[in-house]
């Protein structure tokens, strides 16, 4: 019984299914706190703040599971939010798929430079990243012109795009930005467990060394979840300016800190080869519903939210270490037992000489 | 084996060399290896074993000669290529992904035959390619906590699913339980029968005798002998090992021994030794002899505190001494050189001054509690004269010095430390012929100073040469203590690979 539970449940879900009885615990929290805190309004907004933070924390988890980093997503977000919204204020005439594209190859080629610096020029990650991190926001607040994007120069597709009602359900509906989330997300479930590649980004996280000598071509495999990072940063920027309009340069700063931290809290570890999908959309969500409604709760004033958002992060991290290794622990088969007792017996004192 | 004779070889190892700076690791080496044949290869530490494993999986590549696969040359210029012609290694420390499970463990390197990975056909060819094998593991579970004989039963199923045809097994055993190890030798025997060449590297001459067909013996990266198992005998091959007449230039200077430093009675360490018991005197060198594995540098690092024994009893002037850390074992007046010197020794971007006064940097202080960089330099100076380290400066970074010298210069950073009771861990590993015989000559003046000095190595002639008596380790446990006037070559040697098995007496 214990066995079969053992092979079909995993540490992994245990920790999922407590991230969604958290969320459910927060919502209905806040809900007893914050006046209309069920309404279709906050719905709205909640939901397309967490696809754009899920998206950027998909990509990014794709990253740290080759055990990397990518510091440079929110500006990448930022970069491409700004320079689309420009393009259309300039052209107005683009065709929204055209606009799209420029989004996403806007990103991939800021993935590619970093993948191919981190991959083949071997240089670690977090200073890469910390370096383009840099860049990418600098060439953002240098760009020609006045440092602004109202929402009244875009033309009427974007508005559209972003109050559009997809499908509703009851009083709550489904935007586009949001449906658009969902999609990557489901993507990217198929792609991490079905595809070879997917499992590849595990292997190379979970021991680097090993993919090295046993021909799996990990530094290909790393510049490709930097490119798809890159793409997925660049797709949400297209999402972010559909969602807000009115756009500065510093658009989306910090952002990576809250996808990395999304990404942790859902589970996926800074050491590579753990984490899922799954975990990170959780992840998202909860960062973000806890964020936007303790901005929202009286009680407390803005400046402790970023620090209990920090303190949720290692308190994640701790739980983490504690008890999710000590259920692997549990969960481990050591393989290759002996029956007999006789035999047991004999290699027991053999073991004490031999280790 | 007349059939093995009447077959053509699968691999052949054609007059391949290959040099790295000084040390030629590799020296027109030639070697077939025959479909169903077991093939151990021996000798002892630096024969050049793992770098021809290396050269067929592609890790190196030689300076000269060439590899024929059914008799065309071919060029390995990487591991997915090794594999790509069925060659695959299997190691002492396998080599899996601890969160993937099993069944992904064995065909994470295959090329992608289907789009999608479809799991419900990869869990069953793994549970196939297992009961082959004989082999009871869930493949649904992730890999993490797999005992190592689990670990390289995976490797092995992996090597299967990609069609092996030469199987490079590297000291397997070494870590093993002896059931294990007859599973392995199952698996082996079985991968031979259809028609696998398996290339089974060891230092137990009892598994050797007990699988192999043939027998291949190195010795300093040249190729000695081949032999069938019918004609081969433990005589034989320790001779062909050992080979050679220890070299002149270890000239020992045969102190008197001075008083009792230190006795070890009774030390264990769970799963690493067992029942170790010494004396050190002061004025001579104790030889700690073993192969790799035999936990010679565990004991060393249990003396320092680094890894501290179980139970048993360490005695420093007679009074029994608790040591649980280094801090602890460098007050007892006891040091510990590494032989990892790149990762553990010294602190490479630091300069000679930096790296000696590093253990003992409290005594550089000035009243304000800074660093006081003149005692640190005079020191330094004193070390250099006295070691005589080649080097413009002693402000220069160590990781610019060669081997010898930062051996010189870790051996002065220990010395700093005013030791009675100094272990040396393979002190001429990777240093040249020079450099060599001037550590040699440093570690007789030490003794002859009254320090009490263990010397771990791997290289015979120098433990041979340097040491008043040689203990002897083998998996964990004290074989024996031999003197001077007792060991010979063939003696240490076979008392450090078994064979006969009984433990000697101690000296």
């Amino acid at each position: 019984m214990m066995e079969q539970l053992k092979r079909y449940f995993r540490p992994e879900q245990l920790r999922e299914l407590s991230l969604v009885f958290l969320i459910v615990l927060i919502f209905l929290f806040f809900g007893s706190q914050i006046q209309g805190y069920f309404s279709p309004r906050i719905f709205n907004r909640v939901t397309s703040d967490v696809a754009i933070i899920a998206v950027v924390a998909l990509g990014e988890t794709l990253v740290l599971l080759t055990r990397n980093y990518d510091l440079s997503v929110g500006s990448i977000v930022g970069l491409t939010a700004f320079t689309v919204g420009k393009q259309l204020t300039a052209y107005p005439d683009m065709l929204p798929m055209v606009a799209l594209l420029l989004a996403i190859s806007l990103g991939v080629s800021m993935g590619l430079l970093n993948g191919l610096l981190v991959s083949f020029g071997r240089v670690p990650s977090i200073i890469v990243t910390l370096g383009t991190m840099a860049i990418f926001r600098s060439t953002l607040v240098s760009y020609p012109g006045n440092k602004i994007v109202v929402t009244n120069d875009l033309p009427q597709w974007v508005l559209d795009l972003g109050r559009m009602q997809l499908f509703t359900i009851g009083e709550f509906n489904i935007r586009p930005v949001v449906a658009g989330g969902l999609v990557i997300f489901i993507i990217f479930q198929l792609v991490t467990i079905y595809l070879p590649y997917g499992r590849r980004l595990y292997a190379i996280g979970s021991n680097p060394d090993a993919a090295h000598i046993g021909g799996l071509p990990a530094q290909r495999i790393v510049l490709i979840a930097y490119i798809i990072c890159g793409a997925m940063a660049g797709l949400a920027g297209f999402m972010f300016m559909v969602r807000y309009g009115d756009l500065t340069v510093t658009g989306a700063q910090g952002m990576e800190m809250q996808v990395i931290a999304a990404a942790v809290v859902g589970g996926v570890s800074t050491n590579g080869g753990v984490g899922t999908m799954i975990g990170a959309l959780l992840g998202a969500l909860m960062i973000n519903l806890l964020q936007q409604s303790l901005l929202r709760w009286l009680v407390i004033s803005d400046f402790w939210v970023g620090a209990l958002l920090g303190m949720l992060i290692l308190v994640a991290v701790t739980i983490d270490a504690v008890i999710i290794n000590r259920l692997r622990d549990i969960w481990t088969q050591r393989g290759l037992e002996i029956k007999s007792g006789d035999e047991k017996k004999v290699i027991k004192e053999k073991e004490s000489h031999v280790a | 084996m007349t059939i093995v004779e009447t077959k053509t070889p699968i691999l052949q190892i054609r007059h391949i060399s290959k040099r790295f700076d000084t040390t030629q690791a590799l020296d027109d080496v030639s070697l077939d290896l025959y479909p169903g044949e077991i093939h151990a290869l021996m000798g002892e530490n630096g024969a050049g074993k793992s770098t021809l494993i290396k050269i067929m999986t592609g890790v190196y590549h030689p300076d000269e000669g060439e590899i024929l696969l059914d008799g065309k040359p071919i060029r390995v210029g990487n591991s997915v290529e090794a594999q790509a012609y069925g060659i695959a290694a299997i190691y002492q420390e396998p080599m899996v992904y601890p969160d993937l499970n099993v069944a992904e463990n064995i065909f994470i390197t295959h090329r992608s035959r289907r789009l999608f990975v479809n799991w419900r056909k990869m869990y069953s060819e793994a549970e196939d390619i297992l009961a082959k094998l004989d082999v009871k593991l869930d493949v649904r579970m992730p890999a993490r906590g797999l005992t190592l004989a689990a670990q390289q039963t995976i490797e092995i199923a992996k090597a299967i699913s990609l069609n092996v045809r030469v199987l490079i097994m590297d000291e397997p055993t070494a870590s093993l339980s002896a059931h294990e190890v007859e599973q392995l030798f199952n698996l082996a025997r079985s991968l031979r029968d259809q028609g696998v060449s398996v290339l089974f590297i060891s230092h137990r001459m009892e598994e050797v005798f007990e699988i192999a067909d043939r027998v291949t013996i190195f010795r300093d990266g040249r190729w000695i002998s081949t032999l069938p198992r019918s004609e081969f005998t433990r005589e034989r091959a320790i001779h062909d090992m050992v080979g050679r007449k220890i070299e002149e230039f270890f000239a020992k200077s045969l102190g008197q021994r001075g008083e009792l430093l230190m006795s070890v009675r009774g030390m264990n360490k769970e799963n690493v030794f067992a029942d170790i018991n010494f004396d050190v005197y002061g004025g001579e060198v104790l030889g700690f002899a073993g192969l790799v594995g035999s936990r010679r540098t565990d004991v060393g690092i249990a003396l320092f505190g680094v890894e501290p024994a179980d139970s048993g009893e360490i005695l420093l002037d007679g009074k029994v001494k608790k040591i649980r850390s280094p801090e602890q074992a460098l007050r007892m007046g006891i040091a510990y050189m590494t032989e990892d010197r790149r990762q553990m020794g010294l602190t490479m971007p630091m300069s000679i001054t930096s790296n000696i006064s590093l253990p003992m940097l409290h005594q550089y202080l000035s009243r304000f509690g800074l660093v006081q960089r003149r005692g640190e330099e005079a020191t330094a100076e004193h070390y250099r004269q006295r070691l005589s380290i080649r080097t413009p400066s002693i402000q220069q970074p160590v990781g610019m010095l060669s081997g010898g010298n930062q051996q010189k210069v870790m051996l002065s950073k220990w010395l700093n430390t005013r030791p009675q009771i100094l272990i040396l861990d393979e002190p001429t590993r990777g240093i040249d012929v020079g450099a060599k015989a001037e550590v040699h000559y440093i570690i007789n003046e030490l003794a002859a100073q009254g320090l009490g000095i263990i010397l771990i190595s791997s290289d015979m002639p120098e433990i041979m040469a340097m040491s008043d008596r040689i203990l002897v380790m083998r998996e964990g446990r004290q074989i024996g203590i031999f003197t001077r006037e007792e060991a010979t070559q063939e003696i240490i040697l076979t008392a450090a690979m078994g064979q006969n098995g009984g433990v000697m007496e101690a000296a």
